[in-house]
């Protein structure tokens, strides 16, 4: 059935103008990332802090396929929705399912879902200590390799760089107390306390 | 209408040159984070190169330029090319792998302390 000139024109317009408003989108979507007005630098980001593969892989794949399906479009001699293999599908499928599953097994292990990269834990967190012995501390750091700096800031005692604690070989009146505090320059911010009481 | 099809493929172009652009200047300039990408980081990560996930970045990218070669060189334009089931067991094992190192490491990896 032939469509009236008027209708042609109708639906002309309509296809200028819907292309028109989605092409302000795009490009306004790509301002805003150009100007950081949209946020990417935690693109690639686990929910722990550090760059996720898989998500790197599953961004490399949608944009190969956003590109193939374009290329394929427009090499049509009438531009179709063309038929996508199973093996291309699996394709997809792979990248996604990856990173599903990494998610799961991130979240399977609630320590990793903590921020790297900000924590120090010191442990035992409290201790008793008779006068003259001694206590070693350690610290449990998300940032491999980062420096401790083990410093005593209240009460008796001392410590060493390794955090051994040296209780006073005598004591006031039977007790006393200290408080150490573990930290690390190349962590801020993060800092952890721990209180001895030295009991003879 | 042929010149409205013109025009959408033109948008459709710079949307997708002008994202994918925006997003490998990102990568490359530092402002999207890459850091840890290749390391095997995590608290019972050993902080160190992790080859499965270099493996992974190796298959990914030999089977994106893979692809798209193949798409450009396609002799039947309009359709997608057939890809050899080869490389969906090769990706799916490569991505296994490094799945399997991920989980190992966490279940039964040690957290760090000094």
């Amino acid at each position: 059935m032939e469509t009236s000139p008027a209708m042609q024109t109708l639906t002309l317009v309509c296809g200028y103008t819907i292309c028109v408003l989605i092409g302000l989108l795009g490009l306004v979507v790509l301002w805003k990332i150009f100007d950081g007005s949209i946020d990417l630098s935690e693109l690639l980001d686990e929910t722990g802090g550090g760059a996720s593969m898989s998500r790197f892989q599953l961004l490399i794949f949608t944009f190969v396929f956003a590109f193939s399906l374009f290329l394929v479009i427009v090499s049509a001699k009438t531009p179709a929705f063309p038929n996508i293999p199973g093996t291309v599908l699996s394709l997809l499928g792979i990248s996604g399912s990856s990173y599903l599953v990494s998610k799961g097994i991130q979240f399977s292990d609630p320590a990793a879902l903590r921020a790297q990269g900000t924590e120090i834990v010191i442990s035992p967190n409290k201790a008793t200590v008779a006068p003259g012995k001694t206590q070693q501390f350690t610290a449990d750091v998300s940032k491999a390799g980062a420096k401790l700096v083990w410093e005593k800031i209240a009460g008796d005692g001392s410590i060493d760089a390794t955090g051994m604690f040296t209780a006073p070989a005598t004591v006031t009146g039977g007790h006393s107390y200290a408080t150490i505090q573990i930290s690390s320059p190349d962590i801020p911010g993060a800092v952890d306390l721990a209180v001895i009481t030295i009991v003879s | 209408m042929s010149q409205l099809v013109i025009f959408m493929k033109w948008e459709v172009l710079i949307f997708l040159g002008g994202l994918a652009a925006l997003v490998a200047l990102q990568l490359l300039t530092g402002q999207i984070n890459t850091d840890g990408l290749f390391r095997d980081i995590g608290p019972k990560g050993s902080g160190q190169t992790s080859s499965a996930r270099v493996q992974l970045l190796i298959m990914t990218v030999g089977a994106a330029a893979y692809y798209i070669s193949q798409v450009v060189a396609n002799p039947n334009p309009g359709t997608f090319p057939a890809i050899p089931t080869a490389w969906p067991v090769i990706l799916g094992g490569s991505n296994l792998l490094h799945l399997g190192t991920k989980a190992f490491t966490a279940w039964f990896g040690q957290r760090k302390t000094t």
